[in-house]
């Protein structure tokens, strides 16, 4: 099992020497990153072909004598370094180094002196070993203690520059740090109960409250990591103030897979849950469905309307693994692997807009689809894809977690029987998350064009390759998606199960192929090149800035219903969000304090002298 | 895939559609002209109007606009709009092809051509069409729940089958859906939901001719206003073609139940009308309320009479 250094420790090893290189030299110190991929991603395929197993990984005493202490401590410590090489993880680990590879490259291109955090390589090589690790480690010690570092190279690789940005940093620090400390409780109360760290041994009932305590701390972390409601709100901040390529490797793909990959081991594996259980969990998922896709309808901030975007979708997937069908767990991992390649591809995309426009919000752009065509095509293809749109990719997961949820409601039982509420606001979700992406397309790429971007030149070959690649695999997943893709890559993970449903998508997408080549041919025979192009015709006025409607303006109708708005209005003052909960209860208790701190030198020996007394008494 | 093609472009696919669909547009003014007190157009009209624009009339093509993207919108909008026709018409006439679709993927496809128009619409550049995008987009948030509770209300009403030829089964065994309490209720915020699908008044304020020159169509003309037409035919068959398959019991092909199921379509068709000529416009957020509290509130109503076995 060699191909665990590989995929392991060495992007760890090598992202640890990387720190003593000087930011001079990023260039280089990137292509190396990108060749350590390139090395682990090989090694990662290779892994694939192994059959399911548990191995023991020695933590490299062989580099040392037998005699020493250095040995004895390594050998020790070995004991706990097991690794479950089984599908799932596979799977996971494939994915991991594939979307550090791509988007290594895309930051080669999109990383100069202005954006790039600093030590910027190193840490993304370090966060993808310890993805890695986390990933395919089968013992709950070893796996908080990659979880764990996970959050700090997450606070790395934000430029925090300005007020706004180390804020948004503290935040996801504060927020991951503390789900994680919320970890090691289940982990701590799993080994009380069963004295066993090992993740393939357990299959724990929720049936003692103390189980069902254990099983929500664990839920806790991968949500946070993830990203389901209300752990979610440090992801829209990290996605605007981060750089494109680090939301686009961590919130958007590496965090997602393995908050979900955990998510799926402790719902499927680890825990059997119970009734109550399930019902919690459909219920978070569609809030964090719905709610999410509603602030992003009002954002103007692409890269913030694209974070609470890889906050909506999370919803689905916890409801797919919520479901905890075969049907199910199957649409929540296939709309986890989906989701990770176009909102990756949609982050990069945000970036190419971004480093070539100069530009944050969606008022300042438009009509930049003649000039950035590859972009415009990719970025339109993801966002088809993240709407569900046939035949795309995200069609493919949503119409399989659909059928989970129609196939669930056939059983007796409280969420069962709610099958109807589930479906109706996963569908309302989606409905949603198309009117927002309509409004990041034609606020981004269609529309007027103003005169100050008419100097805008598409990104360079390295930012749209990775995206135009996501692009076409979201296609293909999408094309063959109920024929090939599910059956061949999602069924390993979790076995086989029927579809209730139809749905050819090979056929028909070459139908629609058929149909866009027979359009083409008619426009061409109609002699094309004769059209004639004119001026926009708007009732004889003049296009000026009153008459423009500008996207931004698109949803104002929601926006302005009475109950929503109050809604809107809470959410903007951040009721929501359980970090600014947090800190005003905090401070409130500061300040509480703080009355006693008057600045006189007598009052405070008095208060030294009642805390001796108290001190004096206590230990009599 | 020769068989697939065949089904594609000639029967149930496009030439089939489009020629019902163009004797049902017809049916449509014709009706609408009595209702008026008009003479109405001959039975060819529909397809005189298309082929002029197609075969005669010049196409501009908006100067500020995205050129390809606003072309190519009508098309990927007519490709929907035949796809979910087939999906709708296999069962419904009895064919066995190659591939199907179930209520989910049809639930989708049925929203692609609003879809295209949009995109096409915002890629013109113009302003007003822009206005007519946004407002189609907040209709469409708007009836699709109620849609999609409907179609809810019929798989639950066929035993948990989302396969439209298991719907139209178990309506042969036990009896068409619209002949139960719940069934009517179904009915009736469906028909609205077509209503806006079809952007048929109440719910044309995407359109709106006398106000935004009809919205996301400003710009076309020619050629693609012509696949744009054609669209707007198909829709106005399948759709309808739709409700008769998950509300009536579809189609029979023996004896007097040709007359009976010609008759079904022309009763949606003729509700559809009726609807659209005795109404005004109403503005987007009424129709958003209308949607969201009174339709969804109906669904509802109708899913728990299900539950009830009513």
């Amino acid at each position: 099992m060699s191909e665990l250094y590989y995929i392991i420790f060495l992007p760890l090893l090598a992202g640890i020497i990387l720190f003593a290189f000087p930011e001079r030299i990023r260039m280089i110190k990137g292509i190396v990153a990108l060749i350590i991929s390139g090395i682990s991603f090989f090694f990662a395929i290779r892994l694939f072909s192994y059959s399911p197993q548990l191995v023991n990984l020695d933590l490299f005493s062989f580099l040392f004598s037998q005699n020493s202490i250095a040995y004895k401590v390594l050998q020790g410590a070995s004991e706990f370094s097991s690794y479950n090489i089984d599908n799932l993880g596979k799977f996971i680990t494939l994915g991991i180094c594939f979307f550090s590879m791509l988007i290594l490259l895309y930051s080669l291109a999109y990383l100069d002196k202005n954006r790039s955090p600093h030590n910027y390589y190193p840490y993304f090589l370090i966060t993808m070993g310890l993805s890695a690790g986390a990933a395919l480690t089968d013992n709950l010690l070893l796996f908080i203690a990659f979880w764990g570092f996970l959050g700090l190279t997450l606070y790395k690789l934000i430029k925090a520059d300005n007020d706004q940005s180390s804020s948004a940093a503290k935040k996801t620090l504060i927020l991951v740090g503390s789900s994680d400390a919320i970890m090691i409780l289940g982990i701590g109360i799993i080994w009380q109960v069963y004295g066993t760290f090992a993740i393939s041994e357990l299959d724990i009932p929720t049936t003692s409250p103390i189980l069902v305590i254990a099983f929500l701390s664990l839920l806790i972390g991968s949500f946070t990591k993830a990203g389901a409601f209300p752990f979610h709100t440090w992801i829209p901040d990290y996605a605007q103030h981060a750089p494109a390529s680090s939301s686009a490797c961590l919130p958007a793909s590496l965090d997602k897979l393995l908050g979900i990959y955990f998510l799926t081991r402790i719902c499927v594996d680890m825990f059997s849950l119970s009734q109550w259980l399930t019902f919690l969990l459909l219920l978070l998922g569609v809030m964090t469905i719905i709610f999410a896709v509603m602030m992003a309808l009002v954002q103007h901030n692409f890269k913030r309307l694209l974070g609470y975007h890889a906050v909506s979708q999370v919803g689905y997937m916890v409801v797919g693994l919520g479901l905890g069908t075969p049907l199910g767990i199957a649409g929540g991992l296939f709309h986890m692997i989906n989701h990770a390649l176009y909102k990756s591809g949609l982050f990069l995309a945000a970036g190419n807009i971004e480093a070539q426009t100069g530009k944050k919000n969606l008022d300042e752009l438009g009509g930049l689809s003649r000039i950035m065509p590859v972009t415009f095509i990719s970025a339109l293809i993801f966002a088809l894809a993240i709407s569900g749109v046939p035949p795309f990719n995200g069609f493919a997961s949503k119409w399989l977690i659909y059928q989970g949820i129609i196939d669930f409601g056939r059983e007796p039982g409280l969420a069962n029987n709610l099958w109807i509420l589930w479906l109706g606001l996963a569908v309302l979700g989606s409905a949603l998350t198309l009117a927002s992406f309509i409004k990041f397309i034609s606020g981004i790429f269609l529309g007027r064009m103003s005169d100050k971007l008419s100097k805008v030149r598409e990104a360079s070959i390295l930012m749209w390759l990775p995206c135009l690649v996501l692009a076409l695999i979201c296609t293909f997943f999408g094309i063959m998606a109920s024929q090939t893709v599910i059956p061949k890559m999602i069924m390993p993970l979790i076995g086989d199960f029927e579809y209730p449903g139809i749905w050819d998508s090979t056929v028909v997408s070459i139908l629609i192929l058929v149909s866009i080549i027979l359009g083409g041919i008619i426009y061409l025979a109609a002699n094309m090149k004769r059209f004639r192009s004119e001026d926009s015709f708007i009732g004889g006025e003049k296009i000026g800035e009153e008459n423009s409607f500008s996207v931004v303006e698109f949803y104002k109708t929601i926006r302005e219903f009475k109950l929503l708005s109050i809604i809107y209005d809470w959410a903007e003052q951040k009721w929501f969000d359980l970090y600014d909960l947090l800190k005003k209860v905090t401070l409130s208790f500061s300040k509480w304090l703080s009355m006693a701190h008057t600045g006189t030198l007598t009052f405070y020996a008095v208060w030294i002298l009642a805390g001796l007394i108290i001190m004096f008494i206590v230990m009599l | 895939m020769l068989q697939n093609l065949f089904h594609f472009l000639i029967y149930p696919g496009l030439l089939f559609v489009t020629v019902i669909g163009g004797l049902l547009s017809w049916f449509d003014r014709k009706v609408t002209a009595m209702v008026q007190f008009r003479k109405g157009p001959p039975i060819l009209q529909p397809f005189y109007d298309f082929l002029k624009l197609l075969l005669v009339k010049e196409t501009i093509l908006p100067a500020q606009g995205s050129k390809i993207t606003f072309l190519m919108a009508p098309v990927c909008a007519l490709c929907a709009a035949i796809l979910s026709g087939l999906f709708i018409l296999f069962p419904l006439l009895g064919i066995k092809a190659g591939f199907s679709g179930d209520l989910i993927v049809l639930f989708y496809l049925l929203s692609i051509p609003s879809l295209a128009y949009m995109i096409g619409g915002l890629a013109s550049g113009n302003p007003l069409a822009s206005v007519g995008a946004s407002r189609e987009m907040k209709l469409m948030i708007s009836y699709e729940l109620t849609f999609l509770l409907v179609i809810a209300g019929i798989i639950l009403k066929a035993g948990m089958n989302i396969r439209l030829f298991d719907v139209l089964q178990v309506q042969n065994d036990t009896g068409a859906f619209i002949g139960s309490i719940s069934g009517v209720l179904l009915f009736i915020a469906s028909i609205f939901c077509l209503q806006a699908k079809l952007g048929l008044v109440p719910f044309d304020m995407a359109e709106a001719e006398t106000e935004i020159m009809h919205g996301h169509f400003i710009e076309y003309s020619g050629l693609p206003y012509a696949l744009i037409k054609l669209t707007k035919y198909i829709m106005l068959f399948i759709l309808p073609a739709f409700l008769v398959a998950i509300f009536m019991g579809g189609f029979k092909w023996q004896g007097i139940h040709i007359l009976w199921s010609v008759l079904k379509i022309l009763v949606v068709v003729l509700l559809l009308t009726l609807i659209r000529n005795t109404n005004p416009r109403i503005k987007i957020n009424q129709a958003m309320r209308f949607f969201f509290l009174w339709m969804n509130l109906l669904a509802i109503i109708a899913i728990v009479l299900i539950f009830f076995g009513l």
